[in-house]
């Protein structure tokens, strides 16, 4: 089948551009950003695992014992490594060679490298089916949505498996047409599950895709079938490399295998609160990812990505149409719509668990992306913007415009990333009018760096709230925080005690009025007018 | 040619409906962040509820988001109890601060004002007075736990504050009663509870032990013409639905006069209670806690109490 260009060398040039420039923004913008709560854990394990990494390098013999893996690895055991593991070197890395301005950029420079890489496989991917400005296009909207621009900052898990999800999608759609991908399908999807449970679906996407494309070919009455030996790979390949990245597993496979699963499938709730209700148990409304989805990406990118379904709409047509000697294709198009659509349905699921956070379905994002560019170049096709003038100018000022409100938008949502709604719903003050989720994770606290800096001259200590005395801890490492501003065990004991803006945390805002006798803020931290964190001094705190 | 350039039209619409999506996007965020009220126009609207400011006054945020912003400029007028009443009775007037054009009340002002974007605007609102606060008096009450055969004492101590925290309940208070060390939980002290509704609630805690009462007895207390009682759970437990109802009976002068049954779901609930016959200026009013399930759990239960009579304002 040839269904596809093959890539140049321009295009890795630019895709590695894009790769390299979006790495550079994120490492420039991240030192605004304190860690969040479960980058704290994460940098907590990663710790542990370069003692063993260093210790496989020194006794190697005992390094493989179970009780030196034990000791380890058995912290954060509810994760797979792959994402911690390069935490965990990049961290010796900064160790030995400084590398880095500050150890929080070590922890998380992995999974920025995951979000250019990112980039640099869309635009690929996009090339290699349609016009290259389709795929520049697709790579930025997917850049520049706001959320997308946060979570790519993180030492954590999110990107870094959208990432390994749209490259095991990729992987196995060479491997339709090139045997040569068939051992890279396995690979790619062993990394995936080391990365993230998210992957768990791809084997369903792909065995559907994989039927539409073979009824289309036996329609067509072609001679050559599509080859199904990327499933053996997956299967077999899949978890072999997950458990070869995952020392954990090494001993009692089976036991700690069973427990990982067990515990995503029986996963604890969020609280999370969307349209005036906190939801604490199943289900969560069927509209969350897509209603999310429509307050948090440029509505420009999600109608661009409307019209480019409508324009790819032959692409759907079931394979029971298909005549006799049609020309059939590997339909990436039925690929990237299951892509897109299986992890928004399953956050859907009544029976899902709670999680909440747009970055639960953010491998859907890529693909949305990419039925954005097909959709720039539907409109700018059709509407033959080529032919003005004669140039190719307007075209790219058309696509440059489309990106623009993304742009914006993702510039005025640092540091506030999960905070931010788009104009559709009213931006951020609308979103509080309607009840949706305001924040999570705890981050939102290196924005007081300055202010306790500038109120704690003489040191002091902070009751951090949704701010774990990790995040806390890596912000003094950073610099950000004198490492005289303690994180307190109890509001009472603290200068100041912080409270996150989550209708959730009024208990904790209704305990600091109690703690210290007063409902006043000393100050209140807002983002587009909306209140995010009060503040509390405590009275018995000497000046 | 007719359907080619019907097509091109189409298509050229599809454009300019993109184009003006993207403009929209470009010119409403703008304005969205214009439409913020500055903290000079918070500050001027503060200075001018606080000119105005009686202590029988109440002052509340329009919409409920913008409470903390409100707190952070006028907190030093509103109490406690003002922040988390449990009805209106004992107020005179309320102050709304509002924004966005969010209001509390449906009704017409005698007081609006408006300070660049943030809209202050006062009614009088007609409430019982109250007579006895039963939460704010607590610390001269008498807590007992009644067990079988005898009557142990709970002393009022200066404790450890709890450290606070997500799905820790309300903070005990510096100063409370404290029943038993073993039972953490078991304590009685005025706090604030986050109700079903997440809405704040200055109540007393008493948490039941079991069948066995969790007495607290007030001497010689006020009455009016009635006592209204309200009461709670925490909505970490209550939200769950899964616990025993909790029982809160009222006795004037040894005789039962009420009983609130809390059942899981109930919210903020209350009673009110017609003291008006009763012919007392004053009565021992006694306040006992009881749940079926011997093991009490999570019956992180609290209460708030006020004779009220009609106000003479």
């Amino acid at each position: 089948m040839s269904d596809a260009r093959a890539s140049k060398g321009r295009d890795h040039l630019i895709g590695a551009s894009l790769c390299v420039a979006y790495v550079l923004l994120l490492m420039g913008t991240a030192p605004d950003l304190a860690m969040s709560r479960d980058e704290s854990f994460y940098v907590h394990a990663a710790k542990n695992y370069s003692s063993w990494v260093t210790q496989l390098f020194t006794d190697p013999l005992s390094a493989f014992e179970r009780d030196s893996i034990d000791q380890a690895w058995s912290y954060n055991w509810e994760h797979p490594a792959l994402m911690k593991l390069s935490f965990a070197c990049s961290w010796l890395a900064q160790k030995h060679l400084r590398l880095f301005p500050s150890e929080s950029l070590a922890f998380r420079f992995p999974g920025m490298l995951t979000a250019g890489l990112l980039l640099w496989l869309i635009y690929a991917w996009g090339a290699s089916v349609m016009r290259r400005q389709g795929a520049l296009f697709a790579a930025l909207a997917f850049a520049l949505m706001p959320r997308v621009f946060y979570h790519s900052h993180l030492a954590s898990f999110d990107v870094p498996i959208a990432f390994f999800v749209t490259l095991t999608a990729y992987t196995y759609w060479r491997a339709l047409a090139d045997r040569r991908w068939v051992p890279l399908v396995g690979l790619a999807f062993g990394l995936a599950l080391a990365t993230k449970h998210n992957s768990w679906i791809l084997p369903a996407i792909f065995l559907i895709h994989f039927i539409w494309v073979r009824r289309d070919e036996t329609h067509a009455d072609r001679i050559e079938h599509s080859s199904i030996a990327w499933l053996p790979s997956m299967l077999i390949l899949g978890p072999l490399v997950a458990i070869g990245t995952w020392p954990w597993l090494w001993h009692d496979t089976w036991g700690r295998v069973l427990a990982y699963v067990t515990f995503h499938i029986r996963h604890v709730h969020y609280t999370y609160e969307y349209l005036g209700v906190s939801y604490f148990e199943p289900p969560l409304p069927l509209s969350v990812p897509f209603v999310m989805t429509l307050f948090t990406v440029s509505l420009t990118v999600l109608v661009l990505s409307l019209i480019g379904l409508y324009y790819r709409r032959g692409e759907f047509r079931p394979p029971r149409w298909t005549k006799e000697g049609d020309i059939t294709d590997r339909k990436a198009d039925v690929l990237w719509l299951g892509c897109m659509l299986a992890p928004l349905l399953a956050i859907a699921l009544p029976t899902t668990p709670i999680f909440g956070g747009t970055k639960h379905w953010i491998t859907a994002y890529p693909f949305l992306a990419l039925f954005a560019g097909w959709g720039l170049l539907a409109v700018t096709e059709k509407a033959e913007l080529g032919m003005w003038a004669g140039r190719r100018w307007p075209q790219w000022g058309f696509a440059a415009f489309c990106l623009l409100p993304s742009a914006m938008e993702t510039a005025h949502s640092h540091p506030f990333g999960l905070s931010h709604y788009t104009p559709v719903v009213g931006g951020v003050p609308g979103a509080a009018d309607l009840g949706m989720n305001r924040q999570f994770w705890g981050f939102t606290t290196g924005s007081l760096a300055k202010w306790f800096t500038e109120k704690l001259p003489e040191g002091g200590s902070v009751w951090t709230c949704d701010t774990t005395a990790g995040a806390w801890a890596m912000m003094q490492r950073d610099g950000s925080i004198p490492s005289n501003i303690q994180s307190a065990a109890s509001m009472s004991s603290a200068d100041f005690v912080l409270v996150h803006h989550e209708p959730h945390f009024n208990e904790v805002d209704y305990q600091a009025w109690v703690a210290y006798g007063t409902v006043q803020p000393a100050f209140v931290l807002r983002y587009e007018g909306v209140p995010i964190i009060s503040v509390y001094e405590n009275p018995a705190r000497d000046d | 040619m007719a359907e080619a350039g019907r097509k091109l039209s189409l298509a050229v619409w599809v454009w300019v409906l993109i184009a003006g999506l993207a403009a929209f996007e470009l010119v409403v965020h703008p304005l969205i962040r214009a439409a913020i009220p500055s903290d000079e126009s918070w500050e001027a609207a503060s200075t001018f509820v606080r000119a105005h400011y009686q202590p029988t006054d109440r002052i509340v945020a329009a919409p409920s988001w913008a409470d903390p912003i409100v707190r952070g400029h006028l907190g030093d007028l509103i109490s406690l109890r003002a922040a988390a009443p449990s009805d209106l009775a004992g107020f005179d007037r309320v102050w709304e601060l509002g924004i966005r054009d969010a209001t509390t009340w449906d009704e017409l002002p005698a007081v609006e004002e408006d300070f660049d974007g943030v809209r202050v605007r006062m009614w009088p609102v007609s409430t019982d007075e109250v007579v006895y606060d039963f939460v704010e008096e607590v610390e001269h009450a008498r807590v007992e736990l009644v067990g079988t055969d005898e009557l142990q004492a709970c002393p009022w101590v200066s404790a450890r504050p709890a450290r606070g925290g997500l799905g820790q309940g309300p903070m005990t208070p510096p100063e409370r009663f404290v029943c038993d060390p073993r039972r953490p939980w078991l304590w009685v002290g005025a706090t604030v509870l986050a109700d079903l509704e997440l809405q704040p609630r200055r109540c007393i805690w008493q948490h039941p032990a079991g069948t066995e009462p969790v007495r607290v007895t007030f001497p010689n207390a006020p009455l009016g013409k009635r006592l209204v009682i309200h009461g709670g759970i925490d909505y970490n437990n209550e939200r769950r639905r899964a616990y025993s109802p909790v029982t809160l009976r009222v006795w004037i002068d040894d005789r039962l006069a009420g009983e609130l049954v809390h059942h899981d779901g109930d919210g903020w609930s209350s009673i009110d209670i017609d003291t008006s016959e009763l012919g007392l200026d004053r009565a021992t009013v006694r306040f006992e806690t009881t749940t079926k399930d011997p093991r009490a759990k999570a019956r992180f239960f609290c209460w708030a109490a006020s004779t009220q009579t009609a106000s003479n304002r």
